[in-house]
């Protein structure tokens, strides 16, 4: 059981001597009661105490960083078994697969693509997160070859060197080794030259093994080592082991029955004749980072959507920015829908709006990502933020009328915002599916 | 932090869907649904819940369905019987979800209408099925009686009740046998609460699925998802008001601005594509019925169940 | 006049040796229930005279099996009456009328049985039963009488002529016996399930006119072990049958088995919807105003016994709409008056402040503030309209009993411009408002043995739990222990459920064991105990709605307490949202609680860590809203001078500036028992 936040501060030093950053004690320790505060920053800890609070602030699953620069990612340091208990924090990584027995174009091709393709979704940037370099030539001067390939693009994006022999790793981390390449993968055969490797070069590094009995065994003798980034390759040659192992990782590492086992999650999903049925488990269930091939324009929309969906801190809603949303092509007279920047809210009304087939303008009010009957009941929705954002979106020179349409929820504003602004107000339904039949009847520009 | 497997005591109870010759009815297979005691696709080695199944979803007037399929499936989507036919024979589906979409016209009053295209899917398919009846709650009364009446002896799944709006599905569903589709708008009090309305009014336990709405992906799908997973979550704790299978259906799918605005030349790879992502997270959050639309989603997902699924087989002891 | 007891003995007598006369197969068509009533009562499938007496054996000689099996014999084949009679009605649709009862379509049963000596009466009868949604049966005289009466009778018309005799009633009785095997779970040969189901989940009543014979009395007495009750039309002395005027029938019989007709439209010449709620009326658009300090006016709502509430009648007393000038102002008083069987006294206010609602529903109708302080107005285009003062009566009565179906049996308004009863009727409403004001105050968590639980907000703080009590309303603000337990009442499966306080485990930090028991249950297992009345051990969960957060700040040894609109830095170093971001999503954090602003001036308030005297800082907004009442509970308590000592923003914006000023003022908490 985590420590709670009193816990914590009986145990610091009481001194509010702000070096760590934070400006009083209690503060820091809200910081370490979430999982979020570094031990470390605090300058005036007792040993006795940070021995206490070392096992019980430090996050149960590992943070692991991969890559370096813009496009380095981290996974890891996640609490829950459940996103609804609070949420997930470090969406995984998913790498494209290039094979060293490729031409330098294809491999190229690849990188480039993971480099540049992206999607924006509720004003976030969906990318794939790197290239999974496959050393299939048995060969290092080839595998160093198809990674300096990677290096030339300039993509600088977090590489996977794939190679279970240490001497063909050695030949790839010469070329990326500065970049903090995640490396594939030790066995009990290979750790201990592996995690020379990784030492040598400061890398994370995935452990594979036939079952969680001797992946804890490897963890242990890499930690002997002196290398504690790791991940657990859950690749087993069925894809139906995948579940259950991924998930006893997760309970048994929040649980700390198990901290041989609190490390990110490895999946490669290559391996499987459903490649998507594997990456959406991936997803869904706990892994760190996801080997794939490159992903069909279909699945990659998907896939990033899925992943983050998934990663939404389901106690903050999404909010949109606030602003005016164009619907179809709408005209001087086309009428104005007012909502709220909830991000469902709007995906909502805004899939109504569309097949309604009438061309208008969402008028996108901020209330902080509060739903309509939220946003109205606690204030935030109200008359004087509907005047200001009519001013700051310039509302008045973008229609020719003066009317404005509010969601039914917040009919009982009516008669102040059409005091406050001038405008005239019609309230509309409650229900965003009746959106259509309701510009249909009562809409006459 | 204790919403784990170990300390569980629930099981999700059984609903059965659909009735062979033998069980009264004329279908050629039936499902029973439920009893698993553990988190999806963990414990399936014990013997215990059943292989999600895949319904496919038809109606009976095209006029309101997604471009996207009927550009698909030609005329075939304006015969119900035929199409029933199809999806099971070679969409491969396990169960067919008919959609009373005739019953969303202005006015609509034909009610032997009802009857006749209940009876013509019945013929065109030996699938066990799902029922949507009305989409007009004036009409409800109507509307209901006629779907439960034909399907009389069949075990339908009818649907949907919701709290405001379940006296009729279930009255159905009580005067004819057959078992009620609870939609609640993505709660899991809300889920409960109907189920208690629908027990105070008769319905049973093992004769009702949850249908927690679903939000297809990148529109609301997280939430769904959650609450599949603390529905699961608290019925595997005990709670027996929410211990039913649950059937769901990102319906949304196709008509999602990714989708319906997509590249002509790919937009069926990513209509299907975006169906599969939906259902299949939704199979893992806990769903024992997953509902699509295109023809082709349904294939992708019985190979997927099957390759993660190490459990019984629907018939097997 | 016929005497019941007698009657009973003779007709049973009577039916039992028609029953020993029976020779022959006996059967009814169309169904899978054999002799349905015998079947239900003992699980035997009767087709034989000897079964049938053997039936009549095992049910105590029950009349039901006795005429069903009569009639079994009887209606075979060439036997069956000519039309209109229906005679046994087969499980096909019976099915069908089986749907339309748990649909709602149809709200219930009821027989008419006897002689009606006035077939205007029977046909008003009738026609009342059409109009409330009621299946009406009928068996014997009433049939021929209604016919020449010219009355419509068949299935479409909701009146079903079973047979020609009194005995042809028990066709009513095996349809609810069908009913119950086929709806509610019943098992052939569970009398006591049947009986059970009949009683509390058949609604049925019979109404019988006078002159019936001896089997029929025999018969309809029957029916009382079913729950239905029998209204007698007079004829009859004795027995237990409950002798009512003919007006008064059908509501007398819907009333007691709780038959209550659902209300959905507003029969009056203007639109209402809640999307006219915010719509106002401005002066140029009014055609009469009432109250608002330019004319004296109040409202008030009451509960009554039934017997003085009469569902639906609006009453005008003084001017109507016709004789009151344009853009004059008048007095009012709205009188509101209610009867339910779980009505109470307390839900008084509650349901009172629902009249601004209902008000503003209206298109043209506009309303504001409650009580003697309401200013209403009526539009221009809605006078043109028609809309009358009795209209806006008509609204109010026929929203109550929309929203509150299962609370409220009957609603009557009336409506006062006259203004000496409006200055009267002020004035007693004023004693009233006081009177509850002073009610509510006084309210303990010591006088209550129930407190009332929101999971609402469970949608995204999965575990979190507000117990609502009289001195801790929720922490959002918005739900008071009253709030909760009407909500209770409207919605029981709702998310405001009763909570049992139990034993008290800590009488200062509020905490009961039945408490804990329903928190926990409701937190799925994660919350095991719950001080209602201490942020420093188990204090409440928090969902993220609160209104207010209090957090212990050790080092000055107090508690601060932040609002929701405080935007600024407090002296803890965190804002309003870095806190709630941290303790909110149903999590229990010790040191810290969210709480309501009313909750500042109650008695529990930090009652475990010693009371208001712990509060050092409190944004002044919030100050500022709650001085009046915080001055006075102060000046109770003996320190006037606390209120100064209390910090804000203009005085301490970081822990530094705290310190010094409670340094300053020797704030109490600084020398209080240490906190941790």
């Amino acid at each position: 059981m985590a420590l709670k936040a009193l816990d914590i501060y009986k145990l610091l030093p009481k001194k509010n001597c702000k070096e760590c950053g934070d400006p009083t004690c209690l503060t820091f320790a809200m910081k370490l009661a979430s999982g979020k505060g570094d031990l470390e920053k605090c300058p005036y800890l007792d040993p006795g105490a940070k021995n206490i609070l070392g096992a019980s602030t430090r996050p149960p699953i590992q943070l692991v960083k991969i890559g370096v620069g813009e496009r380095r990612f981290a996974v890891g340091e996640e609490f829950v078994l459940f996103r609804h208990e609070k949420t997930f924090y470090h969406p995984p990584g998913i790498m494209f697969e290039v094979s060293d027995l490729w031409s330098g174009k294809e491999i190229e091709a690849v990188t480039r693509r993971v480099g540049s393709e992206h999607y924006v979704r509720v004003g976030t940037d969906l990318t794939f997160s790197g290239v999974a370099i496959r050393n299939e030539s048995g060969d290092p001067d080839q595998f160093a070859e198809a990674v300096g390939v990677v290096e030339a693009t300039g993509t600088h994006v977090p590489e996977v060197l794939m190679a279970h022999d240490p001497a063909v790793q050695e030949a790839g981390l010469k070329k990326c080794g500065n970049f903090r390449p995640l490396i594939y993968s030790a066995t009990i055969d290979s750790y201990k030259p592996l995690c020379a490797l990784a030492k040598k070069f400061g890398s994370p590094l995935v452990v594979s093994a036939k079952d969680l009995l001797s992946l804890g065994e490897l963890t242990k003798l890499c930690n002997a080592e002196g290398i504690n980034d790791l991940l657990l390759d859950l690749s087993f040659p069925s894809l139906r082991e995948y579940i259950p192992a991924a998930t006893e990782v997760r309970q048994k590492s929040i649980l700390r029955s198990a901290p041989e086992l609190g490390y990110p999650v490895f999946l490669d999903t290559t391996r499987y004749p459903m490649q998507d049925a594997a990456l959406i488990l991936g997803i869904d269930k706990y892994a760190g980072v996801i080997v794939t091939r490159a992903l069909s324009p279909a699945s990659s929309v998907a896939a990033l959507t899925l992943r983050q969906n998934i990663y939404t801190d389901p106690q903050k809603p999404i909010q949109m920015n606030p602003g005016i949303y164009p619907v179809g092509n709408p005209g001087k007279e086309s009428p104005v829908l007012l909502t709220v920047n909830f991000s469902l809210t709007y995906f909502t009304v805004q899939g109504y709006l569309e097949s309604s087939r009438v061309p208008c303008y969402m008028f996108i009010v901020d209330t902080e990502g509060l739903s309509v009957l939220t946003a109205v009941a606690a204030g935030k929705l109200n008359e004087a933020l509907v005047r200001d954002s009519i001013k700051k979106f310039d509302l008045e020179h973008l229609v020719s009328h003066r009317r404005l349409i509010i969601p039914g929820y917040a009919s009982p504003l009516s008669g102040k915002i059409e005091e406050e602004t001038g405008w005239k107000v019609l309230v509309g339904p409650r229900d965003a599916a009746e959106i259509g039949d309701y510009l249909a009847k009562e809409w006459k520009s | 932090m204790s919403e784990n497997s170990p300390d569980s005591s629930g099981k999700i109870g059984y609903v059965v869907l659909g009735a062979t010759k033998a069980e009264g009815g004329t279908r050629t297979v039936s499902f029973r649904l439920g009893g698993e005691s553990d988190l999806p696709f963990i414990g399936m080695n014990t013997g215990q819940g059943s292989i999600p199944l895949v319904a496919f979803e038809i109606c009976d007037d095209p006029e309101y369905w997604s471009p996207i399929v009927t550009s698909y499936t030609g005329d075939l989507s304006n015969d119900a019987r035929e199409w029933a036919g199809v999806a099971e024979k070679q969409y491969g589906a396990d169960i067919i979800r008919l959609y009373l979409t005739s019953t969303k016209r202005r006015g609509f009053d034909n009610f032997s209408s009802i009857t006749t295209v209940m009876e013509e899917v019945l013929s065109g398919t030996g699938l066990p099925l799902v029922v949507e009846g009305s989409n007009e709650p004036a009409i409800d009364s109507d509307v209901f009686q006629r779907c439960g009446e034909a399907g009389e002896g069949e075990r339908l799944l009818l649907g949907t009740a919701e709290a405001g709006r379940y006296r009729s599905v279930a009255a159905a569903a009580l005067a004819y046998h057959h078992s009620v589709l609870a939609q609640s708008p993505i709660d899991i009090n809300l889920a409960k609460q109907l189920n208690i309305l629908l027990r105070e009014i008769g319905v049973k336990a093992d004769h009702i699925m949850i249908d927690p709405y679903t939000g297809t992906l990148g529109y609301g799908f997280e939430y769904s998802y959650s609450v599949m997973e603390r529905i699961r979550s608290a019925a595997l704790k005990g709670d027996t008001d929410l211990a039913m299978p649950m059937i769901t259906s990102a319906t949304d799918s196709l008509s999602v601005k990714e989708v319906r605005e997509a590249d002509p030349a790919a937009l069926e790879d990513i209509a299907v594509e975006w169906e599969f992502y939906a259902a299949l997270s939704s199979a893992i959050a806990g769903s024992s019925v997953v509902c699509v639309r295109h023809p082709k989603t349904v294939p992708l997902l019985k190979s997927a169940f099957r390759e993660l699924w190490a459990g019984k087989m629907p018939g097997e002891a | 006049m016929t005497d019941i007891d007698t009657a009973i003995t003779l007709g049973n007598a009577s039916l039992k040796e028609k029953l020993n006369a029976i020779d022959g197969p006996l059967a009814y068509e169309e169904t899978a229930y054999h002799l349905p009533v015998a079947y239900a009562l003992t699980g035997r499938p009767v087709h034989t005279g000897k079964e049938a007496i053997l039936a009549y054996t095992l049910t105590k000689e029950n009349p039901f099996v006795a005429c069903e099996s009569i009639l079994a014999l009887s209606e075979q084949g060439p036997g069956r009456e000519p039309a209109p009679y229906t005679g046994f009605i087969g499980d096909a649709v019976l099915r069908k009328l089986g749907y339309s009862l748990v649909d709602g379509s149809i709200l219930g049963l009821a027989l008419l049985i006897g002689t009606p000596a006035n077939a205007e009466t029977a046909s008003r009868i009738c026609r009342e039963l059409q109009e409330k949604y009621m299946l009406t049966f009928l068996a014997g005289d009433v049939v021929p009488a209604l016919s020449l009466a010219s009355v419509k009778l068949g299935l479409e018309y909701r009146l079903i002529p079973l047979g020609s005799t009194s005995v042809h009633g028990v066709h009513f009785v095996d349809i609810i016996t069908r009913v119950a095997l086929m709806f509610g779970g019943v098992v052939p040969g569970d009398p006591g399930r049947l009986l059970a189901y009949a009683n509390q989940r058949a609604k049925a009543i019979a109404i019988v006119f006078p002159g019936l014979d001896n089997e029929g009395i025999a018969l309809v007495d029957a029916l009382r072990l079913l729950g239905i009750p029998i209204i007698s039309l007079g004829g009859y002395e004795g027995g237990e049958w409950i002798a009512t005027a003919p007006e008064d029938a059908v509501r007398e019989g819907m009333e007691r088995k709780g038959i209550k007709v659902t209300v959905t439209a507003i029969p009056i010449p203007m639109s209402c919807s809640p999307a006219f709620e915010g719509k106002s009326i401005r002066k140029e658009e009014m055609y009469v105003e009432f109250g608002g300090g330019r004319s004296p006016a109040f409202e008030l709502l009451r509960v009554k016994p039934a017997s003085e509430v009469t569902d639906g009648l609006i009453r005008v007393t003084g001017p109507e709409i016709g004789s009151l000038k344009e853009g004059s102002a008048v007095p009012l008083g709205i009188i509101v008056e209610v009867a339910g069987k779980s009505m109470r006294a307390d839900f008084e206010p509650v349901l009172e402040r629902r009249i601004h609602n209902f008000v503003n529903y209206g298109e043209g109708s506009w309303h504001v503030a409650q009580r003697d302080l309401i200013w209403v107005r009526i539009s221009k285009e809605a006078v043109n309209n028609g809309i009358k003062i009795e209209h806006i009566g008509k609204l109010i009565a026929t929203k109550f009993r929309i929203d509150f179906p299962d609370l409220l049996d009957a609603v009557q308004v009336t409506l006062v411009t006259d203004l000496d009863a409006v200055l009267k009727g002020k004035k007693e409403a004023e004693a009233i408002y006081e009177e509850r004001d002073l009610r509510i105050q006084g309210m303990k968590d010591t006088d209550v043995d129930l407190f009332y639980s929101c999971t609402l907000c469970q949608t995204f703080a999965p575990n979190h739990v507000c117990i609502i009590t009289p001195e801790r309303p929720a922490l959002c603000g918005a739900i008071s222990w009253l709030d909760g337990k009407i909500a209770y009442e409207i919605s029981p499966s709702g998310a405001n459920q009763p909570v049992e306080k139990g034993n008290v485990i800590d009488r200062v930090k509020g905490e009961f064991d039945g408490v804990n028991r329903f928190v926990k249950k409701a937190s799925h297992g994660e919350v095991e105990r719950c001080s209602l009345y201490s942020i420093m051990e188990y204090p409440m969960t928090c969902c993220g709605c609160f209104e207010c957060i209090a957090l212990m700040l050790p080092e000055v040894n107090g508690i601060m307490v932040v609002n929701r609109e405080y935007k600024g830095d407090t002296p803890s170093g965190m804002s309003f949202s870095t806190l709630a971001g941290t303790i909110g999503g149903g999590a229990q954090t010790p040191g810290f609680a969210g709480i309501s602003k009313n909750y500042i001036l109650s008695d529990r308030f930090l009652q475990d860590e010693g009371g208001i005297e712990r509060l050092v800082w409190l944004p002044s907004l919030v100050k500022e809203e709650l001085k009046e009442r915080l001055v006075q509970k102060l000046n109770e308590l003996g320190h006037p001078e606390l209120f100064d000592k209390i910090a804000d923003e203009t005085k301490a914006t970081t822990l530094e500036e705290l310190v010094a000023f409670l340094d300053e003022v020797q704030a109490p908490a600084l020398t209080m028992k240490p906190l941790l």
